[in-house]
């Protein structure tokens, strides 16, 4: 009786026909997909003969299982997201505090730092594959200009250069989210904590360490999730400057999964491969929360 | 002066862009039928100026007989062919003609994924091909042709001449593998900052190529097309092939461990490599950008293989194929590919528009006086004449393997590049050249278990 009486506010109606736009949008373009791709993870579906799509149970889980790949690139994914975390979340803290500084004209840096944010990965990655070229590269060019090197670095040809290359690029791109993010919380910090610190002797240390870094805890909790959820998926930072090579030695999940999926027409593999990381990401995600005590209700 | 007498590509196409006109003169009824289709009619090809001119003719051919339809073409890179090819497929949205490299080809055809051409090759005429070459070479299966030849297009061993006489190295017409490795050495070491020898061996389509050159020259293969396609490739053939690549490695440029095609020529045309296995496609472009380069560039074919004596090259036999899915021009497709294929003059055109990267598949064309009035005769006769013609002796490819047969399989090989893994397995990750050749042999039993379809009634 009072549901039907709600839905006969007006307000009510209103209210609903706005979230049905959202709604649809999510199921056709989040759920759904998600949906499929967890089906095919159970089918064997060679997408230039749909019609011989069948039903394999756990097979295309068994396959990446027993694919020495598959594990080379998960754990490549790990190093590749955890260095990426690990150098954003260190140097956005840091950016944010230079730009925290009441200094004249720091709005200018502040609007600057959205520069790596808003410009296009391909571009970036284009950029970077010249710039990073062993033989005709601006950076090998300028560190032996400057003295720096004497030899030619294969920044791209090399298996550890080329993952310390996509982490470079990943770092440069996303520090500015993680920088903007704490920003956004520093500002919110009341200045009477810092004030009464000082009052009881405390050095610039010692205020970073029992002042600022609880006030951030949140919300890095927050951002260190999504970072590691992207960055883990990351596919077309890698997939542009290095295709996974040399050799598969920046494969990561995803570009796994896509290999799969496109150059192997082994979509079901590729799909169950999708499937895993969202598992992995979902327990991770669950396992972090619940260390870091996100979200619980202070206590009274 | 020099500069005046310096052959660029586009000046000259523009002074033959004439040579279309008249195109029609002996045209076939067939091609002659009107339609009025309307719309936009999708080509694939490879980046390169000869699919624009392959795109022009069928244009001229529209603009008589088919007013309301526009040949267009998309270029795809070499190594994103076999991505965008699966992915248009799969969505059932490829284009309505497509110029590609006869292993992908094969799979497609024996997917059933393309339209048989026999009537089109009647029109064309059946006794045309030049010596050396047969119809199925760019893509027959089971009695039935699917692919119309483009052109035929060898890798030779282009080598920088001036280098090689300066340090007394020989003629590289009578190069063994050993005498190859032994001048790549020799200019590694008395050069500064050029390398020995060119080649890819990043994860990718030319690593693939280079290395099955090197394969089918050693006498090993992939698959035995005799034999219901057993894999054959876990060999001491295989071995030997790793081996040369491994040892040729220290006079290659470091980077060479990414290169794939573009980089190759680069490293040609900018003198920062001395020999290398390539097509043609380095003489348009030092023509253009490094006139000495040009000058000291000759082609050979590849060293002979110390035991088994076979120079073997890789050959592209590139050809127009028509898919079936969605195709709603396939007869327009048809009826243009008739009238460019019985043109000379388009087809003389097509070939002077990267010379000599694509070579004439049609005996008329070869005889064709029109065809040696381009400029590079003057210099590269013998080069050219070797990607022509004395290259077909020596052609092979992953899908047709020393031509002994059209192998349906190599297409997917080449989509997960099998081959550059293999190799990459050696020259990156250390492993040693036969535990790579059993790796490379159970990914590719593994295509064939996958892939039995394709085989059907041959297996």
């Amino acid at each position: 009786m009072s549901s039907s009486n709600d839905w006969k506010r007006a307000d009510n109606r209103i209210g609903v026909l706005f979230i049905v736009p959202f709604a649809v949008a999510a199921l056709v373009f989040m759920v759904y997909p998600v949906a499929e791709a967890v089906r095919l993870a159970f089918f064997e579906h060679n997408p230039l003969r749909p019609e011989a799509s069948h039903f394999v149970g756990l097979e295309n889980f068994r396959t990446i299982y027993d694919d020495p790949l598959f594990w080379q690139s998960f754990r490549q994914a790990a190093v590749w997201t955890a260095w990426s975390i690990l150098l954003q979340t260190v140097i956005g803290v840091a950016l944010a505090l230079l730009l925290h500084l009441p200094l004249r004209g720091i709005s200018v840096f502040r609007g600057l730092l959205l520069f790596p944010y808003i410009v296009p990965t391909v571009v970036i990655a284009l950029v970077l594959q010249w710039m990073l070229d062993g033989e005709i590269g601006v950076v090998n060019w300028s560190l032996k200009s400057a003295g720096l090197i004497d030899e030619n670095i294969y920044w791209l040809a090399t298996p550890g250069m080329a993952m310390g290359s996509t982490i470079a690029l990943n770092v440069w791109k996303y520090t500015p989210f993680v920088t903007i993010c704490v920003l956004a919380r520093l500002q919110t910090i009341p200045l009477e904590l810092y004030d009464a610190a000082k009052v009881d002797g405390a050095g610039a240390l010692r205020r970073f360490f029992d002042i600022t870094l609880p006030q951030l805890a949140e919300v890095l909790t927050v951002v260190v999730i999504f970072r590691t959820i992207w960055t883990f998926n990351k596919f077309e930072e890698i997939y542009l400057l290095t295709k996974g090579g040399p050799g598969t030695s920046t494969f990561n999940l995803a570009i796994y999964s896509f290999e799969q999926s496109v150059a192997n027409l082994k979509m079901g593999v590729g799909a169950a491969t999708g499937v895993v990381m969202m598992f992995l990401l979902f327990v991770g995600s669950l396992i972090y929360m619940r260390v870091f005590r996100f979200a619980e209700e202070d206590t009274p | 002066m020099k500069n005046k007498q310096a052959v660029t590509r586009r000046k000259f196409l523009a002074g033959t862009a004439a040579l279309g006109a008249g195109a029609s003169l002996s045209l076939p009824a067939w091609a002659q039928k009107k339609s009025d289709k309307t719309g936009v009619v999708r080509v694939w090809g490879e980046p390169g100026p000869y699919g624009g001119v392959a795109v022009d003719a069928m244009n001229e051919w529209a603009k008589k007989f088919a007013p309301g339809l526009i040949f267009k073409l998309e270029t795809l890179s070499w190594d994103g062919v076999y991505v965008k090819l699966m992915t248009d497929l799969a969505a059932k949205n490829p284009a309505h003609c497509i110029s590609v490299e006869s292993p992908i080809a094969y799979q497609l055809m024996a997917d059933l994924l393309l339209e048989p051409l026999d009537d089109v090759v009647q029109k064309i005429g059946k006794n045309r091909l030049v010596d050396g070459v047969k119809w199925e070479y760019w893509g027959a299966w089971k009695g039935k042709q699917y692919v119309l030849p483009a052109h035929h297009q060898a890798t030779q061993m282009v080598v920088r001449m001036d280098v090689v006489k300066e340090l007394g190295l020989g003629d590289p017409d009578k190069w063994s593998w050993d005498d190859m490795r032994n001048a790549a050495k020799t200019i590694s070491e008395k050069k500064n900052d050029m390398a020995g020898i060119s080649l890819a061996l990043g994860r990718n389509l030319c690593t693939d190529y280079h290395f099955a050159s090197l394969l089918h020259s050693a006498g090993g293969r992939m698959f035995d097309a005799a034999n219901k396609f057993q894999v054959v490739f876990d060999s001491p053939e295989t071995v030997e092939a790793l081996d040369y690549v491994k040892s040729l490695q220290p006079y290659m440029p470091k980077g060479a461990v990414s290169y794939s095609f573009l980089q190759v020529v680069d490293s040609i045309v900018t003198g920062r490599a001395a020999i290398s296995f390539y097509w043609g496609r380095p003489y348009g472009r030092a023509a253009e950008e490094n006139k000495p380069v040009f000058d000291a560039l000759q082609s050979f074919n590849h060293p002979r293989h110390p035991k088994t004596g076979r120079r073997t090259n890789w050959n592209d036999f590139q050809g127009w194929c028509i898919p079936r899915p969605n195709n709603q021009y396939v007869e327009e497709v048809k009826a243009a590919l008739v009238y460019y294929q019985t043109s000379p003059e388009w087809l003389v055109r097509y070939c002077h528009s990267l010379m000599p990267n694509v070579s004439p598949v049609y005996k008329d064309v070869l005889n064709d006086p029109k065809l040696y009035t381009h400029p590079f005769f003057q210099t590269k006769r013998e080069t050219i004449m070797n990607y022509y013609v004395n290259s077909l002796a020596h052609s092979s490819s992953t899908g047709n393997e020393l031509l002994k047969g059209v192998n349906p399989l190599a297409g997917i090989v080449h989509g997960r590049s099998i081959l550059a893994q293999t190799v990459q397995k050696v020259v990156v990750d250390g492993w040693k050249s036969a535990d790579a050749a059993k790796w490379g042999a159970k990914e590719l039993e593994q295509v064939r278990k996958d892939n039995l379809r394709l085989l059907g009634g041959v297996v």
